[in-house]
Order: C-alpha cells, then structure tokens, then sequence
C-alpha cells in the first residue's frame, strides 16, 4: 500500500529524457516552472503543453503512471478549484437559474486555469524525478548551487544529506512494511476502533521504526568514516557531467517557449 | 493442515517493477509435520509463508488452512488465521517495541483478547520454551544482547500458542551455540506441542537435523516437496538450483564414489558415525 506512491520515484532508463545532463535537467525545470507562471492565457498552456508532451514522449515514461501518482493529489487540486470558484467576479454563468448564481464566468475561469497550471507544475516536475536518480538530482544541485559556498552556505554538506535522506525513503518504506507485517503477525489491528486507538496502534510501528533509522545512521556513519569521508573539502568526482548536443536541443526548446511566452505577455 | 491450490502472487502489478514471485504453487502440509523450506534468494520462500497467515493475499489461487479457504470467507477467518499460524518474520528482533521483555510477550495475547492470568501464563510458558529465565521479564528488551532479543521475540509468538509455527530464517546472524540453542527450543516446541512446523533457512544442516520433510522452491515455483532422504537423493539438481547438500552427506558420496561400500543416505553427524561403525565392524574386528 505504501508503495502505491509514485510521486518523486525514479523509474531508471535509457531515452533521451534520461540522458540529459542533470543539471541541465534542472535547470530546464526552472525554467519550465517560471514560464509556467507567466502564461497569461489558455493559448500559452498550449505551448507548455506542447513541450511537456516532448518530454513525455521522449522519455519512455506513459502518462498513466503520472496520472496514478496525480490521484494522491486530488485534494489540492479539488480544493484550489472550488476557492477559486467560490471568489471569482463577473457576470453569472446562468443568468436565468438563480440557485447557481454564485458560478460566475470569471471564478470558473480562473478555476480551470489553476487546475490546468498545477497539474502542469505536477507533469513537469515529476517528470524530473521520474528520469533522474535522487543522487545525480542533489549532485547537480551542489553543483548549481556552488556559487553560494561564497556567502558561507555549506553546500556540499546540504547536498550530502539530501542524498542520503533521498536514499533511504524507499529503505524506510520497506523496513515500516516490513514491521506493519510482524505486528500483524501478532495479531495488531490498525484498522478498526475510534482515533485515539488507532493512533494507539501506532506506537508498536513507529518504536521499531524509529531505533532501526537510528541503527541504521549510526552504521552508515560508521561506513563513511571507514572510507575516509570528511566533507567536501578536496573531493573529486567518480562521474564528471558533460553538457552534450542533446542538452543544447532541450535548451533551445526551453528558451523557444520561455520567449513565446513572454511575447504572449508582453502583447 | 495447510494446502494451496494454484497460488500465484505478483508484486507490484501495472508498474515497470511487475515482478511475480511465486506462481501455481500447489502443496500440503500435514498436520504434526516439521518441514524445512529450502531455496536460492529470491526463490519465492518468504513470499510464500507470508500468505499462510493471511498477510499477503494472493494474486490468483486459494489457500486453505485447516480446510478454511482465506479469502473467500469473512474476515472473521482471517483474524483467526493470524492467531493460528504463528509467523517469525527474518530478524525479529526488529520488531521489540514495549518498555519490557513481560509487556512486549504480552502483545500477542492481548490482542487475542485473553485475560490477565491466561496472558500471565503464556508469557511465562513461552519464555521457557526459548530458554531464558524469568529474571529478565521487567528488563527493557533493549538492554538485551542480539541473542537474548531474538529468543524474547520468538516467545513473542509462541505465545499465541499456534497450531502452526512459521520461522523465517530463526538463526541467521547467530553464533553457532545461540544457533543450536534456538533450533533445539523449536524442536523441543515440535515435540511438545505437536504443532505444525515450518522452517525456512539457507543451512542443509540445520535442516537435515530437524525436519521430517522439505519443500524446495526455484524461481517462485515449488520445485520438490518430499522426504529429507528423497530430497537430499537429488543432489545434481540440487546444485543445478544454487543448493546444497549437509557436508556429511558430501562426504559419504564421496567415499561411495571411492568405492567403499557405504551408503548415500546420510544426513546427520549421528547418522554418518553409525554408518562408518557399520563400516569398520564389518571390515574387521579389530577396532571394536
């Protein structure tokens, strides 16, 4: 059940998608989330949509795992629509019946908009995570964010622990499986009694839970000492990025849009 | 006792990760028996015993415990399943969490809903059974060592008094003495309780010395399930499989194969000592 989330999965692959540069990646998602806030009509989601198809079918990935991990979401979704719809202006959508006349043409407007944009932010970003492994993610974060090692931020540092948590969410998700069917074993029920018992019934997962993170910190600690780790400081790569014609193709797609857009502001 | 018709189970179905782990698995296990469970990583073995207690449910097929079919009655079934089919999970150490050894036996029978002097009395029969003493009932299990830990949570579910007892790998990460110590509490459990034992473990001996019958699973499927001599009598497929014979066993196939005129059918330290006396005696009398 658990494992029925796939958003920030990485489904690993060979397409085109996959291989781009991660930080070419992630900067091209930047760019895709500032674009995406500044399209001022539905016209400039059909660019964006168009671009996102691309990235969908050159990265082998189908959309029916996106909408899947979408489901989860629907909430938000749901509840930014009906804020949305609840405080727009204008004139009634149907004039004639009076019983709808809080569905105004300019809430419901805005209502598709943001539906549109959000699950256009979700494709977008999800489709980072889908084609890149977390450890190139925060690999190329470090690197991008390099710079600020100026102003005394300890980057790698950061980077190092974003790795790791990264690593061990799908551990963690396995291990709490894993402790759900021993106590069940025992005859533990998590499903039946009012909140005050079921949170109850949390205590003989959340206990194991928590003295397995902290054994298993304590060992990976111990790992990295033994193989000499101290930080940042002096070290070297084992894989070094390069930027290749396909990072220049997606870039130039990417600037294409942004300045399509901005020419849809602009006029 | 146990009995499954056409099991087959698939992890996680409709993603790039479909894998199935076990397929058209059709067994029975007596009631009484002691069986090992034999096969390579990844060959299905946990998958399996997971659907005897009703934690996994099955992809397509039936499973039957004492004539009850799992999944097609009311949940009623299944609660009681859980109670009867006691399952030790791979490091069940893992899954100590009360603030002593006492209330951490307890769980178990408490949420069978038992009263106090019924709980009371199984938590100390199951810590007996494990062979630790009563002095560490108010001890955290925290403050136990690895081996100590391992017994408390195995009494954990021997406490439900189980009609079937399941142990996944029980002595992995063991030294040898806490090693023979668990299996001897199992099989003096075995011997007394006459319940229904299912051991799974990646040691030839430790099976050869237990169980009076093996299951061999290979690429999620049940390739034999037979006596231990019928069983260990195959050795090349076996090995074809990435498994085992006991070392004793090794030895007198090799000695057979030297030509001395012993036999293959041997499983045990005992059994190979008694057969080499047969051996000697026979040669001449001059040892004895």
């Amino acid at each position: 059940m658990l494992k029925d989330v796939t958003i920030g999965q990485f489904f690993p692959g060979n397409s085109f998608v996959h291989r781009l540069d991660p930080r070419m990646k992630l900067l091209l998602t930047l760019l895709y989330v500032v674009a995406l806030f500044l399209v001022p009509d539905f016209w400039g989601f059909l660019v964006i949509g168009a671009l996102m198809g691309l990235v969908v079918a050159f990265s082998g990935i189908s959309l029916r795992v996106v909408f899947r991990g979408l489901k989860s979401l629907i909430f938000i979704i749901v509840f930014t629509a009906f804020f949305n719809i609840l405080y727009g202006g204008g004139e009634p959508l149907f004039p004639g019946i009076s019983w709808l006349g809080w569905l105004k043409a300019e809430g419901v407007r805005n209502a598709l908009f943001m539906i549109i944009r959000i699950i256009l932010l979700i494709l977008g970003t999800s489709y980072l995570t889908y084609t890149t492994s977390p450890v190139m993610l925060t690999d190329a974060m470090e690197r991008l964010f390099r710079p600020l090692k100026v102003l005394r931020i300890p980057v790698h540092e950061l980077a190092m622990m974003m790795t790791i948590a990264l690593r061990f969410i799908p551990t963690l998700i396995d291990e709490t499986d894993k402790i759900i069917n021993a106590q069940k074993a025992r005859g533990a029920d998590f499903e039946t009694g009012n909140i005050v018992r079921r949170a109850r019934a949390l205590v003989p997962i959340l206990i194991p839970l928590l003295i397995s993170a902290f054994r298993r910190a304590e060992e990976l600690a111990d790992a990295m000492e033994c193989r000499c780790y101290h930080g940042g400081e002096g070290r070297t790569r084992y894989k070094v990025y390069s930027f290749s014609w396909r990072d220049w193709v997606a870039l130039a797609l990417m600037l294409a849009a942004l300045s399509l857009i901005i020419l849809m502001v602009i006029f | 006792m146990i009995k499954t018709e056409h099991l087959t189970y698939t992890y996680g179905i409709g993603t790039p990760f479909e894998i199935t782990a076990i397929e058209d698995i059709n067994i029975h296990i007596e009631k009484g028996d002691y069986v090992g469970v034999i096969g390579h990583t990844g060959s299905g073995k946990s998958t399996l015993i997971s659907h005897f207690n009703a934690i996994l449910k099955p992809t397509s097929g039936r499973i039957l415990i004492d004539g009850h079919d799992l999944w097609s009655e009311e949940k009623k079934t299944r609660i009681q399943t859980r109670f009867d089919v006691g399952l030790v999970f791979q490091y069940p150490e893992h899954q100590l969490f009360e603030e002593t050894v006492y209330k951490d036996i307890a769980f178990g029978p408490k949420n069978m809903g038992l009263s106090g002097e019924e709980i009371d009395k199984r938590v100390k029969k199951a810590l007996d059974f494990v062979g630790l003493s009563r002095s560490i009932l108010e001890k955290s299990p925290f403050d136990l060592s690895g081996g100590q830990k391992r017994r408390v949570a195995i009494a954990g579910v021997m406490a439900l008094e189980p009609k079937v007892l399941i142990l996944d790998e029980p002595a992995a990460g063991l030294d040898p003495r806490g090693r023979d110590e668990i299996l001897s509490r199992i099989r003096d459990y075995h011997r007394e309780t006459r319940s229904t034992v299912l051991l799974v473990s990646h040691s030839m001996e430790d099976i050869s010395r237990n169980t009076n019958s093996i299951l061999v699973m290979n690429h999620g499927r049940c390739a034999m399930h037979a006596s231990v001599s019928e069983v260990f009598d195959r050795t090349e497929e076996l090995i074809q499989m990435g498994l085992d014979v006991p070392h004793i066993t090794k030895v007198f196939i090799a000695l057979q194969e030297k030509g001395y005129p012993v036999s293959r059918n041997v499983y045990t330290i005992e059994q190979g000592k008694a057969e080499l006396m047969r051996l000697l005696g026979k040669d001449g009398d001059q040892h004895a």
